[in-house]
């Protein structure tokens, strides 16, 4: 278990981690989710030992990662960068190598995740040579090469289109299924909802919700009520009863033990129902709810 | 794999990644190519290696042929002697550049353009000793009695400061290449160095290296591989400059002796001078992202560099002076310094062991501080890291 253990961070007078905790299970995909600032770089950089903690540990079952220990992870920076000029089947291999594989060991490996990704036939290409999609890949292969038993992916959806996107996803279910315990940051909720199963929400440098995502949304007291009726969002004023309009949507935020029959009845009197949804929060809910913004 | 190991992998990316850039390879090439040619065309341009021709016409007193082939001797000049018909045809090989001078009889010197100090003095002396020989034998004197007429006056001597032979010519000229070939070695490495650790933060891939590596093993790996770089082109520019000094014929290299002790002593200074220098270029380049940004940095070490280029050359006039035997033990001159003063005077061991050790250790303490200001600037993300900001962050 990869556990980050009240983790305290400060860069002048901002403080970027204050007593941040959680833990990644192995063979889990966890969802790293936070505002801006609110401190997911600066504890991924913790794990590398890129920023020092001023306070607090991550430790990988429960022991400190020492340099053995971190070359057996897997990183991928939210800044992407990789060498312009250097054919991707090299570069690739150079970082397979400088995480320890043999020579041999680690040409294979390299060859066998640029073929994965759907890069087999451009190993001579240079990266500067690539579509933006095609070296988001190779950065994946640079940070998957050594088959990591621990992924840590800062943004790896950032910038892919919707095939880009379930490439990514699919690759992160196969490392998953291997065991790996992988943490991703991300801004697309929908998209975290979809593929991980625990996550992690962080604000102001701290842990404000964490668990299994559908754990948390059934055991979550608030219901959310969308209704249509003749086919358009009905948006009356209900008194007591609060709200929230996003997108063109307007929503009913209910306690999950409300009574129904009256705004069923009300909006019956408006005309044909067409749509009467009481739903546990979305995780883009939860996320509002947590960082109260 | 060790640290040493992924230290040496880096290295290892750095020196064939610009070794396959043509950019790189064509201007070594070129310099190489310069250098390696220069020789030759001197060698033709001055031509001095092709005899002399004399023409003779008329009549000289006999002997005058051997006696002039004597004195071109004694001159150190080639001659070679040559009997024309007649003036005409004689003038017209003087004309036509096929030979040098025409002596007409025992009246006359005729030269194309200028005249030349040598010759006529090999000519006239030449004709003059063979006129003596006849004048003494109609005299009817003995052999001895010629002998003792025509012994020459013989001066022994001396010089006030130890006299300059052409070994001197050899090591001067050797060190005065060791300095340009170090001062642009140290520099143009020891700046690409700076740009390496520029790119590397500017694309963002340091922090993919830096999840595997630590930053000083980065920094080292990185000097590494360029240094190395260096040595190649600098092994490579050395045997080009042997090459091309001994085709030209420009000094008298003994390849064996002290031709091997002159490339023991700029490899050593060179790897001395540059890895002090890049050490300090490395942690300059950690604090930029931008090409823009490089000239500015740049400048310091070359603020720094410059006045060892000065006393290197003082040192190649008069090793002895004491500016020169202080900076060659500074450890940020001594390597231009002491290779010339070891090239071209006597140095004690100890002076050049001295001056060793502090380069080492000032290099030592440098690879603390600058790897201490890479740490704390390569993962900024501000356009400029001041040395003050990535210093206190480093601890971060």
């Amino acid at each position: 278990m990869l556990r980050f253990d009240a983790l305290h961070k400060r860069f002048g007078d901002v403080a970027a981690l204050d007593g941040l905790s959680f833990a990644a299970q192995p063979g889990r995909i966890l969802g790293f989710l936070g505002p801006n600032g609110a401190g997911k770089t600066t504890a991924m950089r913790c794990v590398f030992g890129l920023v020092n903690p001023d306070a607090g540990e991550v430790t990988w079952n429960n022991q400190r990662i020492d340099e053995p220990t971190m070359l057996t992870f897997g990183y991928m920076p939210e800044e992407r960068g990789l060498y312009p000029k250097m054919k991707i089947g090299d570069q690739v291999t150079h970082f397979a190598r400088l995480s320890g594989l043999d020579r041999s060991a680690a040409t294979e490996s390299a060859e066998r995740w640029l073929r994965a990704l759907d890069l087999g036939d451009r190993l001579d290409s240079k990266l500067e040579e690539l579509s933006h999609g095609n070296q988001q890949r190779v950065q994946l292969a640079a940070a998957l090469v050594h088959d990591p038993v621990v992924a840590i992916l800062d943004e790896p959806f950032a910038g892919l289109d919707p095939i880009g996107v379930d490439t990514m996803a699919g690759v992160l279910r196969t490392l998953a299924d291997r065991g790996v315990a992988i943490v991703f940051s991300s801004h697309q909720l929908d998209l975290v909802a979809d593929v991980c199963q625990d996550v992690v929400i962080i604000d102001h440098g701290r842990s404000v919700l964490a668990g299994d995502v559908n754990e948390l949304q059934h055991t979550s007291p608030t219901r959310y009520l969308h209704v249509e009726v003749n086919g358009q969002t009905w948006a009356r004023e209900l008194e007591g009863v609060g709200s929230v309009s996003a997108n063109g949507r307007h929503r009913y935020v209910l306690d999950r033990r409300s009574d129904l029959a009256p705004i069923l009845d009300l909006a019956a009197r408006d005309g044909e129902i067409t749509r009467f949804a009481f739903e546990p929060p979305h995780l883009t809910d939860l996320f509002r709810e947590a960082v109260r913004r | 794999m060790t640290a040493a190991q992924r230290v040496f992998q880096l290295a290892r990316r750095d020196f064939t990644q610009r070794l396959r850039s043509k950019a790189f390879l064509f201007s070594m090439l070129l310099i190489i190519g310069i250098v390696v040619l220069i020789g030759p065309i001197i060698a033709l341009a001055s031509g001095d290696d092709e005899a002399r021709v004399i023409a003779l016409v008329g009549d000289q007193p006999g002997g005058s042929e051997e006696a002039i082939n004597q004195q071109a001797d004694l001159l150190n000049i080639d001659v070679e002697l040559e009997r024309f018909d007649d003036l005409a045809s004689a003038e017209t090989a003087l004309s036509d550049g096929d030979v040098a001078v025409v002596v007409d009889g025992v009246s006359e010197l005729i030269f194309n353009e200028e005249s030349s100090l040598q010759l006529s003095a090999a000519v006239t002396g030449g004709i003059a000793t063979a006129q003596r020989l006849i004048n003494a034998e109609e005299m009817g004197l003995s052999d001895a009695e010629v002998g003792s007429l025509l012994v020459p006056v013989e001066f022994t001597e001396r010089t006030l400061e130890p006299p300059s032979t052409e070994q001197d010519d050899a090591k001067e000229l050797a060190a005065f290449a060791s300095l340009m070939l170090l001062y642009i070695s140290i520099l143009i490495f020891g700046q690409f160095v700076m740009m390496g650790v520029m790119e590397e933060k500017q694309t963002r891939v340091v922090e993919v290296v830096l999840s595997r590596v630590k930053p000083t093993q980065v920094l080292v790996g990185k000097v590494l591989g360029i240094g190395l770089l260096g040595l190649l082109q600098m092994v490579a520019l050395a045997g080009a400059l042997l090459f091309t000094v001994s085709v030209a014929d420009l000094a008298d290299i003994d390849f064996g002796g002290f031709g091997l002790q002159l490339f023991g002593l700029l490899i050593m200074w060179y790897l001395l001078g540059y890895t002090f220098y890049s050490f300090m270029y490395g942690s300059l380049g950690a604090t930029i992202s931008r090409q823009e940004d490089m000239q500015g940095v740049a400048m310091l070490p070359v603020l720094l560099i410059v006045p060892g280029f000065f006393f290197g050359q003082m040192a190649l006039i008069d090793p002895g002076l004491w500016i020169v035997r202080v900076s060659s033990l500074i450890p940020i001159w001594s390597p231009m310094v002491m290779a010339v003063r070891s090239t071209v005077g006597d140095v004690a061991l100890w002076e050049v062991l001295l001056a060793i050790a502090l380069v080492i250790l000032t290099t030592m303490l440098l690879v603390k501080l600058g790897g201490r200001i890479y740490r704390g600037a390569i993962l900024e993300s501000g356009k400029k890291t001041k040395l003050r900001a990535a210093w206190r962050s480093a601890n971060n």
